[in-house]
């Protein structure tokens, strides 16, 4: 067997640029604790990543490394997507990372380090790499919840999360081997074409239950959710951030590639094991959200309801179903980022629910802002929101899931109550804190990108249609 | 199957015989506790104590520095094998590989990882 080759090479060029980021924070460490340096290395880092992803490798993609990692356009539209989620989460970091007694070079280098994670899983093609680029991510991210040393409700998060996150690692590697058990591979393709026109298998179940369970904490979707709000709440707000956005897309380009790709044969099975994930997230979700009144808490709880409404894509078992659920993590990711960014942008107040309350008196413009996401968490048109809602709810019916498309219905105007309280909050009640202070440049910035792309991804709905290519 | 008979045998004649003493002694034996005969003999140390004394935290970073670079040299055997096998890619590699480690033990180095204070 001979050394890799550069072609292989330029397959993981948006991971080797974040690695090699992250080793020039890690030896630079000592002089760029203070200043701006660790921000505008990971932010030309990630658009240089994103830049790679998109253009390294010809439009139809490649596969390499003996077929464990692929750049194609499904790897491809997920390893933007979570460059610009690191990029973004970077930006929201500034105003709190002033704030607490938090190293920079080490945090930005988490970030990174936890992105190629993400990326990794993401264009990976065999169950082994795949589980080796979530450990990445899942390791990374617990660091950066429990970063705050000095702080016990964030060490106490790290912990809990550490170890739900260890069990839930237990399981998916129990299902890999599993896997590996019936199917005598590891590799997605080969998985594929061994279980096509076998006779089914209860151990086969076991494997197919256990990787959808692995996989379904990571996107934090009901009953494997309890470790998300604990773990938001505990980290700050813009790690809260990236674990909801970054972390979660992952983790359904994940699932995604695994379903289609390697368990495709097996899709009748399969889609009500994701059925019922779906429907346990929007459901258990959309009614726990209503007593929230802590926000970070709040929008984990938004976001395990999105990871429901984002399986509905899957659990049709079509390329069309998937493109949808591409769709819909690639406009959750910015919608979510611009919720927790007016929560990050607001400081102590906008911790809470009540903290809400006349921001339209004070600051017109941040409560705009605020609607139009909260708009888009609900799924209401003009918003991207409306769109994603629209694909997924779309594909379940399309795949004779009416009930379940009734449910995820009934269930977005549960929810819409929540979001709406939260306006009500901002316009037709009177201050109760004095108006924030201005906000940093950079926060700014990462308001502007989430909502324009809320926005026009609501106004052009076909905008993202190009890019959803389905493993 | 017929090869595993005489396994069966001693694993049930020296389950039997070892469950057949405890269950005698416990029945018949007659029974006098006290402090000292209650107390673990010949088989290590008490089940339940508080930890005695303090430990330097240094050790404990000490040994994970160890673990961490120790178990990363491991990769360097199966190199070291199949080396010419490699070429000069190979050796590219490897040296890539151990840059990145430098780069972890200057990183520890600076923090002070290594000052024994």
């Amino acid at each position: 067997m001979n050394g890799v080759s550069t072609a292989d090479l330029a397959l993981l060029s948006p991971e080797l640029i974040l690695v090699g980021m992250v080793l020039a924070l890690i030896l630079a460490a000592h002089r760029i604790q203070r200043g701006p340096l660790a921000l505008v290395g990971t932010i030309v880092a990630a658009v240089a990543s994103a830049a790679a992803a998109a253009w390294v490798v010809p439009a139809d993609g490649a596969t390499g490394f003996g077929g464990m990692i692929a750049l194609d356009g499904y790897s491809r539209f997920f390893e933007v997507l979570i460059a610009a989620s690191l990029a973004v989460a970077a930006l929201l970091s500034v105003k709190s990372l002033d704030g607490d007694r938090v190293p920079r070079a080490e945090y930005h280098a988490l970030l990174l380090l936890a992105s190629t994670g993400m990326m990794l899983a993401v264009s990976s093609l065999d169950l082994l790499t795949l589980y080796l680029g979530v450990e990445l991510m899942t390791l990374c991210s617990i660091v950066l919840v429990g970063i705050r040393v000095d702080r016990p409700a964030s060490n106490e998060a790290a912990i809990k999360y550490f170890l739900i996150a260890s069990f839930a690692s237990a399981l998916l590697l129990f299902g890999i081997s599993l896997t590996y058990g019936v199917t005598g591979a590891t590799d997605f393709a080969a998985i594929g074409s061994a279980l096509r026109g076998r006779s089914s298998d209860p151990l086969l179940l076991a494997a197919m239950g256990l990787l959808a369970a692995g996989l379904a904490f990571k996107i934090a979707a009901v009953p494997f959710h309890a470790w998300a709000p604990d773990a938001y709440e505990g980290a700050s707000a813009p790690v809260a951030a990236f674990l909801a956005a970054g972390s979660k897309a992952a983790g359904l380009a994940a699932l995604g590639r695994v379903c289609l790709v390697a368990l495709g044969s097996e899709a009748r099975t399969l889609s009500m094991i994701l059925a019922a994930l779906a429907a346990l997230s929007i459901v258990v979700g959309s009614i726990i959200v209503l007593s929230q009144t802590s926000m970070k808490r709040l929008l984990a709880y938004s976001s395990i309801t999105h990871a429901g409404y984002a399986l509905l894509g899957l659990v049709a078992g079509t390329p069309e179903g998937a493109s949808a659920t591409m769709t819909y993590a690639g406009f959750y990711v910015f919608m979510t980022l611009g919720a927790f960014g007016v929560v990050i942008a607001l400081g102590e107040r906008g911790e809470t629910l009540d903290g809400f309350q006349g921001l339209a008196a004070q600051r017109p413009g941040t409560a705009a802002l605020m609607l139009l996401f909260l708009l888009a968490l609900t799924g209401i048109p003009p918003t991207a929101g409306f769109v994603a809602k629209f694909g997924v709810i779309l594909s379940a019916v399309r795949a004779d899931h009416v009930a379940l498309a009734v449910l995820a219905v009934i269930c977005s105007v549960v929810s819409a109550f929540v979001y709406m309280r939260i306006a009500v909050f901002m316009y037709m009640k009177e201050p109760l804190e004095p108006a924030p202070s201005r906000f940093p440049v950079t926060v700014c910035a990462a308001l502007a990108v989430t909502a324009l792309v809320t926005l026009v991804g609501g106004i052009l709905p076909g905008s993202l249609a190009p890019w959803t290519v389905p493993p | 199957m017929t090869e595993y008979i005489g396994i069966a045998v001693v694993f049930a004649m020296a389950g039997g015989v070892a469950g057949l003493m405890v269950i005698l002694s416990s029945t018949l034996g007659r029974k006098n506790p006290t402090a000292v005969k209650l107390a673990p003999f010949e088989c290590g140390k008490e089940p339940f104590s508080l930890p005695g004394g303090r430990l330097a935290i240094k050790f404990y970073l000490t040994a994970i520095l160890f673990i961490l670079f120790d178990v990363e040299l491991v990769f360097l055997y199966p190199w070291a094998v199949v080396y010419r096998d490699l070429g000069l890619l190979g050796l590219a590699e490897m040296g890539f590989f151990l840059a990145v480690l430098m780069a972890g033990f200057v990183y520890a180095w600076k923090n002070g990882a290594l000052d024994w204070r």
